[in-house]
């Protein structure tokens, strides 16, 4: 038997770890190293930090006859999808954080043709995040600065352990950087969340508060950072981290999508500006931790041709407008949903009315999911990365090549976009 | 095709062509002595004739620049390559390309139209600071250098901060000031046949020189804050140095407000990408004084809109009236003739860049060649509106630009680089093993660009 090693880029999550070393026998994967149990989801049909859970991997097209999906040739399962999102008065494309950039490129093109409003699945965490650099300014650094450089380390809102494990040995903790070559011991760590998780094990400070003391908390650290008015705080733990952050040569903050469910907008604006305090004196960087493996690029691809990182609608007249907005799924009669799964994110009440309203969902996922069990037309892809070239962003935007290591006979996203494009 | 471009005025100082009216010819891609039967001929009446335009310091793909779009402070990369093209550019070269950016550097460069590309590898020299210490291993450093330009696909070195420095005093042990760094870059260039691109500085201009021709000033009119180290340009300069003025931009960044935007790269000193506005002045000061071969046009921040930005210094260099008023009493009376700016913007930056069949009209030069509507009679106090777009445009031999219209948008581009053929040795492995990146996806591949040309 003919054994491969191979070196392989992990599209788990936004890290992008490019250390993984895959053993392939007969154009089958046998054995992948250094990988995180999220990696592993992406690479054998397991769930998602769950390795002995299986998941359904979707190999043939389907379509819904008679209230139930049955197989059918991919040209019938195109056509159909083509017809649903030819006839739609108000078309919508979501999802594509979970997507390579050659496929969202080809998505934006399909978005411009069938005059589709596109809407990446990450909006409500990315949105604020962009508001506040646009108000406060920015100072960034790749990951790779960062592991060099930050001697202090903030995690607001995120856990790096359930969204993108490796961060913290790769990055931003455990990681030994050129000038923090002691790893952990170089640095100062501190987190605030809603609760007591994981990251209490190795933070120095970690403030639990209840939901609805974001704000409280941050005037708290401005009130006692050099220079603020020195009032009490309403919250616990403000004064010692306000003296946490002030000891940094070069911090980051880094939030996840906790800092975004309460009051985002507002949350984020507070935490620019106290980037934007800080930086004044000292170094620091504001940084999403994205956990889907290519929502920077998604973002990266909407800033540089429409010059918004928003969702694009073209389906106004006049021209494109862009919106910070979640969606309302109210206004759309057809959805085409690719990296990303839905119906997972969806409050069940909008679940519900998409349903009621009888909205034809085309779905284009490598595996079964919430959203391929509620669609129309489902047609399976090849896993980008794997089975699949591509190219995806980092999370601190920095492109990498994902190889095509194994053979497959299922079209990758981007070629079905393009036959989508071409069958309108 | 053949093409003949008859009537037209040409301005090419390499061959001495100033105004000459002559025909030009261009068979398929290059430009020919002459041509039997033409398929097509080009009524270039009343035009000037030039070779197409080379912006040496386009801050176009510049690693986090695409955020300035968050403030409409910067067109799409679309636009971009259309602005060029119109304003007569076929070539734009990107300063900031460093070892882990390679790759952003190439896709965004890529996915600009019409107009070709390259970029300059950025040192960090903190990757060599011991190896520069010992002068014995020099051959190594010139080695990974130029495996470096290879695997990051980049056509030259430049240097940010000729220096070693660092922000945690705990290595101040390892620092390096730029007097010694310029002298083992001298032997580096001496020795190894290497060149170097330094951002100009008050602390590298008081510094002497031992081997000019090693080294190529960027924005140099920043650095000339005052007469004498305007007199110390101009010395540099007259020994052999070649520079790029690096103009401020007129164009003020007022949706960004003065909010900071800067970028790290891992040097001592972040990029700053949204600088407070500038003095124009001392650029000028500088272009006027010189009256050698040696100053290229540059601008010294982000190109935001190159038929914006480059008309107005144009008409600055071309008419003395046009200058700014304060403090322009001082400012030299020259005046740049059209032979001046087409050295400046042509001929110069492609020789700095190392592209030998462009930046001139010679028989065997490729055919990038634009003309631009310029009567006779129009003074020099009208030149930029008429230099600041083309009317004309051909790239490679095929037309981009016709009667102002863009009539070509798919035109082939390409991405250049300088193949060096360097072993990797161990120095490599050392800067590599700090990567959070692996070797293998630390060099850009083929899929990040398009097309691409090696130069020897």
């Amino acid at each position: 038997m003919q054994v491969e090693q191979q070196s392989l880029i992990c599209t788990g999550c936004g890290c992008l770890c490019d250390d993984l070393d895959v053993t392939l026998a007969q154009g089958q994967l046998q054995e992948v190293a250094n990988v995180c149990l999220w990696g592993l989801s992406r690479f054998f049909p397991t769930k998602r930090l769950h390795p002995k859970k299986e998941r359904h991997r979707l190999l043939e097209p389907l379509s819904r006859l008679n209230g139930r999906l049955q197989e059918v040739p991919y040209t019938t399962a195109l056509e159909q999808a083509a017809q649903i999102l030819g006839q739609a008065r108000r078309p919508l494309i979501y999802g594509l954080t979970n997507t390579g950039s050659w496929a969202q490129e080809a998505a934006l093109q399909l978005a411009r043709k069938i005059k589709a409003r596109l809407e990446p699945a990450d909006l409500a965490f990315k949105a604020p995040y962009y508001h506040s650099l646009r108000k406060h300014g920015l100072y960034w650094a790749p990951l790779e600065v960062i592991r060099d450089e930050a001697d202090t380390v903030l995690f607001w809102g995120a856990n790096p352990l359930h969204t993108c494990p490796r961060h913290l040995v790769r990055y931003s903790v455990f990681a030994r950087g050129r000038y923090t070559e002691r790893g952990v011991e170089d640095r100062q760590v501190a987190a605030v969340d809603l609760y007591q998780t994981e990251m209490a094990k190795f933070c120095q400070l970690l403030v639990q508060i209840e939901p609805g003391q974001e704000l409280s908390l941050l005037q708290g650290i401005g009130a006692h950072l050099p220079g603020g008015s020195g009032v009490k705080p309403a919250v616990k733990g403000a004064r010692k981290l306000a003296k946490f952050l002030s000891q940094a040569e070069f911090g980051v903050i880094f939030f996840g999508r906790g800092a975004t469910y309460n009051q985002g907008l507002a949350v984020l604006d507070a935490l620019g500006g106290l980037a934007a305090r800080l930086g004044e004196k000292q170094t620091w960087a504001l940084f999403p931790l994205s956990g889907d493996f290519n929502s920077q690029g998604l973002y990266h691809l909407l800033l540089n041709e429409l010059g918004a990182p928003e969702a694009p609608d073209f389906g106004h007249e006049g021209g494109v407008l862009t919106s910070s907005t979640p969606v309302d799924f109210h206004e759309f009669d057809a959805i085409l949903v690719l990296g990303a799964d839905l119906f997972w994110f969806l409050p069940e009440d909008q679940a519900l009315a998409l349903q009621k309203r009888q909205v034809p969902v085309v779905s284009m996922s490598p595996f079964a999911n919430r959203t391929t069990s509620c669609a129309q037309v489902v047609l399976p892809t090849a896993l980008a990365g794997l089975e699949a070239a591509e190219v995806a962003y980092r999370m601190d935007g920095l492109p990498l090549v994902l190889k095509k290591l194994l053979p497959t006979s299922l079209p990758a996203d981007r070629d079905i976009l393009l036959d989508l494009i071409q069958a309108m | 095709m053949n093409i003949k471009i008859t009537g037209g005025r040409l301005y090419d100082p390499a061959q001495g062509l100033d105004g000459v009216q002559q025909d030009l010819f261009i068979k398929g891609d290059r430009i020919v002595s002459s041509l039997q039967k033409p398929d097509r001929v080009i009524s270039a009446a009343g035009r000037v004739v030039v070779p197409g335009g080379i912006d040496l310091r386009g801050q176009v793909a510049t690693y986090g620049l695409n955020f300035l779009r968050l403030w409409n402070g910067f067109p799409s990369l679309e636009d971009l390559g259309r602005l060029y093209a119109a304003a007569g550019y076929t070539h734009v070269h990107e300063p900031f390309l460093t070892l882990y950016t390679a790759g952003y550097v190439h896709r965004q460069l890529a996915a600009i139209p019409l107009v070709d590309t390259s970029a300059s590898l950025v040192l960090n020299l903190r990757d060599l600071d011991n190896y520069l210490k010992s002068l014995d291993q020099l051959e190594e450093v010139a080695q990974t250098l130029k495996s470096l330009q290879e695997k990051t696909r980049s056509l030259d070195f430049r240097l940010l901060e000729p220096f070693v420095r660092y922000r945690q005093s705990f290595y101040s042990h390892r620092t390096l000031d730029t007097a010694k760094t310029l002298e083992v870059l001298t032997r580096l260039a001496r020795e190894f046949d290497l060149r170097f691109t330094l951002e100009a500085s008050p602390e590298v201009l008081e510094l002497p020189c031992p081997e000019p021709r090693a080294f190529h000033l960027a924005v140099l009119g920043r650095a000339v804050t005052d007469d004498r180290l305007l007199e110390l340009a101009l010395a540099r300069l007259a020994e052999g140095v070649s520079a790029d003025l690096g103009f401020e931009s007129p164009i003020a960044a007022t949706p960004l407000d003065g909010k900071p935007v800067k970028i790290d790269l891992g040097g001592y000193s972040p990029l700053d990408l949204n600088p407070a506005a500038g003095d124009m002045l001392p650029a000028l000061r500088l272009a006027l004084a010189h009256q050698g071969p040696g100053l290229a046009f540059s601008l010294g921040g982000p190109v935001r809109n190159p038929l914006e930005e480059f008309p107005p210094l144009f008409s600055w260099l071309c008419d003395r009236r046009t200058r700014p008023l304060v403090d322009a009493q001082d400012l030299a009376d020259r005046e740049f003739s059209l032979m001046d700016w087409v050295w400046a913007t042509r001929t110069l930056p492609a020789k700095i860049l190392g592209l030998g069949d462009r930046g001139h009209l010679a028989p065997g030069a490729r055919a990038d060649v634009a003309l631009f509507e310029l009567p006779p009679e129009i003074p020099p106090a009208s030149w930029a509106k008429y230099l600041g777009r083309c009317h004309t445009l051909l790239k490679a031999g095929e037309t981009v630009i016709e009667n102002y219209e863009l009539v070509a948008p798919k035109t082939p581009k390409a991405t250049y680089y300088r193949r060096r053929g360097a072993k990797e040795g161990p120095l490599l492995s050392e800067i590599c093993q700090y990567r959070s990146i692996r070797p293998e996806n630390l060099w850009v591949p083929e899929e990040l660009g398009r097309a691409w040309v090696e130069l020897d």
